[in-house]
């Protein structure tokens, strides 16, 4: 038995859809019957819906449920198209998915902006106003008596018949699956899951939040303009009630149910609501109790949905079969491979002030860190440090003063823009995306520093697979540098916490930053790990970055730093070389002088 | 004048949605999507009280309050309590109004039921404008539970413990407030006057299973232009969508009242994206 699962997994993993869509092909030949080839038909068009929705809100974490009026905007593009005597199918389904993405372009940009229920409920509203909307434009769309006098379809002059939109509709979804799955297994795929993890992570990569969110939005209702586009050809008649809310909460049903961060998740989900859709009348009455139910099971006990599921499945019969256990021995720090040079830029930060409120967190603090040193940023606990480097990063908006990268003013640019220009951070606490490999996670830093569009991901383009290669192989690089190496294909989240901050060290330097900022990097880590964690930053010191170490571990500190910069509530009270600061009386007072006083209550 | 009074009723029941996902929002940061499907729940059972029963308006009151009351302890129970994050309550929070909707349709049909006032349905001339009695009672409703709710937060210490939970979990259970009791207190509250608002609104919308999606949209119309937990913000927002939408289906036609409101949102998603009443936080990493 596990031989035989073993077999089956040394098959790629596109062999099994390819299967799966030539069987749909096939089918016809096997004379079902109706209603059968009408059931796939429909399922495989709501599938088209889904996987937006997948998109949308499994992959970019943003809930949509206007796929409904996408859906509408596609049909209604085609049924006018073809009213009007242009029957041509490709046409059709080209201008449906342009109809689709504009809706979805136009709705996304205002809902986006406030995230979670605005967008929720904004694309919710669409589908409030289609049948309004069909109405306004009665003369063109039929109003709500419905679209009808449509013609029918052909391909290149062909007049298609029912046989042939079978084949039609099986095509299109494969092809559109195909592309689907392009793109989410891309960089484009991590890269929505950054997003969804933290908005603050994928701007420190240099993601622009607002864009990737609306470019996955936008991109998931394409194919329900596509699927728009071939219900309205394969039953010449269109009427606003089918794009109702009904539709809306199956299609949502559909993606939770056949789990929402799944690719082929999308076409199960939609064959059982369509299942629950097209029975005898008297069980669709019960549809929307089943439709909510889905919601409800989907949300609270499967999460993941079926995809999930399968997934947990197939990794437990591969423990059994022993696939991909093969144990790398552990290795430390491979010093033998040598730290490409990187061109550090000077961090320059003049009379720098913010306040919260009444609280003035930061006074006119001015400090510089230069290339290949490792500028140390100390002091007790609320002076200040974190609320400086947030402000270089461009969390938070500066009251007055200046911060220049390598001569360059970061003005007022968002925290995106100054990613880009070269700064690159780890976080207190870890942020690392669930679901993706350590590999991947790594390659997410790349993500603006090398691009490839999402065409060329959806084309597997040269450029693009040059790209990835130099994902990999930089990827590959960093983590045997950084001693992960053996860990690349392990879920990071599941990593103990100093390999996680390793891990964000790592990806902090696949993109060769001028400046890296490490926030508390040693803390909570072992001596070993300290030890390794040092080794590498002097290594990438050495390799000519600008070095930020925000510290706690005062003997770290001392031992690492080639300059300290030592704040107390809110303001420099010391700058010098470690034998200065450590000789330094005031430094001792405020902030050692704390660290004493805490121990000694302690102990006593 | 009459337009004015037809606009402020409207607005009232849009309000009286926007109370509800803010009680619930300034207890537990969710948002409960199911809210104005509790209120159609509220207004069949009035129904079921006034018509199919021949009950007293007391009892029907008390009747619409433990119904939907013991229904929205339910889902905080089922689709609240087992998911951690907001998101995801979203998603169950709608799946438990869908579910709503569908058995509402299933017991209840699709027609429209017309729901009785108590207080007559003879027409009120006040001011030049006329207006019904029901309508009267849905504004000075409205109006009056807010003045209530907002004096309730800021002078109880319950009410205090609520804002405070929806300022820091974290703070506010070191301090000993049992966030899991207030959540499902804030549920069952809301069910309450839910219930309430479902016999009151019924005599103006009638009681119909489609009620539940477009309410659910005005009230979060009305939550997004007065910003989110804002009680006298949630009034103005509703007043306003009401008014907008009585005046454009006036002057321009049903058909473009919707549209009319959608273009609301979109501009005050646009311009001053946390409401009139809302506040800017800054974000931290």
């Amino acid at each position: 038995m596990l031989t035989v699962w073993a077999g089956l997994r040394k098959l790629p993993s596109w062999a099994f859809p390819v299967a799966f869509a030539a069987l749909l092909l096939a089918v016809p030949l096997f004379d079902v019957g109706y209603e059968a080839t009408r059931y796939i038909e429909l399922s495989l068009i709501l599938a088209l819906v889904v996987s937006g929705l997948n998109i949308s809100l499994g992959y970019s974490g943003q809930l949509a449920i206007g796929q409904a009026a996408m859906y509408a905007a596609g049909a209604y593009t085609a049924g006018m198209l073809s009213t009007a005597g242009h029957t041509d199918l490709g046409l059709h389904i080209v201008a449906g998915g342009l109809a689709a993405l504009v809706v979805g372009i136009v709705t996304g940009i205002p809902g986006l902006r406030l995230g979670s229920w605005s967008l929720a409920m904004t694309s919710f509203f669409l589908v409030l106003l289609v049948p309004d909307v069909v109405d306004i434009f009665e003369e063109k769309t039929g109003g709500h008596l419905g679209l009808s006098g449509m013609l029918g379809p052909t391909l290149f002059g062909y007049v298609l018949k029912p046989a042939d939109m079978y084949l039609a509709i099986v095509v299109v979804a494969a092809v559109w699956f195909a592309v689907f799955r392009n793109v989410v297994v891309s960089r484009h795929g991590i890269a929505f899951q950054v997003l969804k993890q933290s908005p603050v992570l994928a701007s420190s990569l240099g993601m622009s939040v607002y864009r990737t969110k609306l470019t996955g939005y936008a991109i998931g209702a394409v194919p329900a303009g596509f699927a728009g586009a071939l219900l309205a050809n394969l039953d010449l008649y269109l009427s606003p009630e089918i794009f109702g809310f009904h539709l809306a909460t199956g299609a949502l049903a559909a993606s939770i149910l056949g789990g929402s961060v799944s690719i082929y998740g999308a076409i199960f989900g939609a064959g059982i609501v369509q299942f629950n859709n097209d029975q005898s009348s008297e069980f669709a009455q019960y549809s929307l109790i089943f439709f909510g139910a889905f919601l409800l099971i989907g949300g609270v006990l499967l999460r993941g949905g079926v995809a999930g599921v399968m997934r947990n499945a197939v990794r437990r019969l591969d423990r059994a079969a022993g696939i991909g256990a093969a144990v790398v021995p552990a290795q430390a720090t491979d010093s033998a491979t040598a730290m490409r040079p990187i061109s550090g830029g000077m961090l320059e930060v003049g009379k720098l002030s913010k306040a919260f409120g009444g609280n003035q967190a930061l006074r006119d603090v001015s400090l510089r860190a230069e290339p290949g040193k490792i500028t140390a940023l100390i002091g007790p606990n609320g002076s200040g440090k974190t609320t400086l480097l947030n402000l270089v990063c461009g969390f938070y908006r500066r009251d007055s003063g200046s911060i220049t990268v390598a001569g360059a003013s970061i003005a007022t640019a968002s925290s995106d823009r100054i990613a880009r220009l070269g700064i690159a951070r780890t976080f207190q606490t870890p942020l690392i995306p669930p679901g993706i490999t350590v590999r991947e996670v790594v390659i997410s830093g790349r993500y603006t520093a090398d691009r490839a569009g999402f065409l060329s991901a959806v084309l597997r383009s040269p450029h693009f697979r040059r790209v990835r290669e130099r994902d990999l192989q930089r990827a590959t690089e960093i983590l045997r540098l950084t001693g992960l190496i053996h860990l690349a294909d392990s879920e990071a989240v599941a990593l103990p916490l100093g390999m996680r901050r390793m891990l964000e060290v790592a990806r902090a330097l696949i993109r060769e930053p001028k400046v890296l900022l490490l926030d508390e990097a040693a803390s909570g880590l072992d001596e070993n790990e300290v030890r390794t964690l040092a080794s590498v930053v002097r290594q990438i010191r050495d390799a000519g970055c600008t070095v930020v170490l925000v510290e706690h571990n005062f003997d770290l500190v001392l031992a690492l730093a080639d300059r300290i910069v030592v704040l107390a509530r809110g303001g420099v009270l010391a700058e010098g070389t470690p034998a200065e600061i450590e000789a330094n009386v005031r430094v001792r007072d405020e902030y050692l002088g704390v660290v004493e006083e805490k121990d000694r209550q302690v102990s006593s | 004048m009459t337009l004015i009074y037809a606009g402020l009723s409207l607005g009232a029941v849009y309000a009286l949605v926007a109370v509800g996902y803010n009680i619930v929002f300034i207890a537990s940061h969710s948002f409960n999507f199911a809210q104005a499907q509790l209120m159609m729940v509220g207004a069949f059972v009035a129904y079921l009280g006034y018509v199919t029963l021949k009950l007293p308006t007391v009892i029907v009151i008390i009747m619409a309050m433990t119904a939907v009351m013991l229904v929205a302890a339910f889902e905080e129970r089922i689709a609240v309590r087992p998911v951690a994050d907001h998101q995801t309550q979203l998603i169950t929070t709608l799946g438990f109004g869908t579910v709503l909707t569908g058995l509402v349709q299933v017991i209840w049909g699709t027609q429209p039921l017309q729901v009785p006032f108590a207080g007559g349905d003879e027409v009120l001339t006040f001011l030049g404008g006329r207006m019904f009695p029901d309508e009267l009672a849905l504004v000075v409703f409205a109006v009056a539970l807010v003045v209530a709710i907002s004096a309730y937060t800021q002078r109880r210490l319950n009410g205090l413990a609520l804002v405070a939970m929806s300022q820091d979990e974290e703070a506010a259970t070191l301090r000993g407030v049992s966030v899991r009791k207030l959540t499902f207190a804030a549920f069952a509250v809301t069910g309450l006057l839910s219930g309430v608002m479902g016999v009151l609104i019924g005599p103006k919308t009638y009681a119909v299973a489609t009620l539940g999606a477009a309410l659910a949209l005005k009230g979060f119309v009305a939550l997004a232009i007065g910003g989110f937990g804002s009680m006298y913000g949630g009034l103005i927002g509703g007043f306003a969508v009401g008014l907008v939408e009585q005046h454009v289906a006036r002057y321009f036609g049903s058909g473009f009242s919707n549209l009319s409101v959608f273009a609301i949102l979109l501009l005050v998603l646009l311009i001053r994206p946390t409401g009139l009443f809302g506040r800017v936080q800054e974000r931290t990493v």
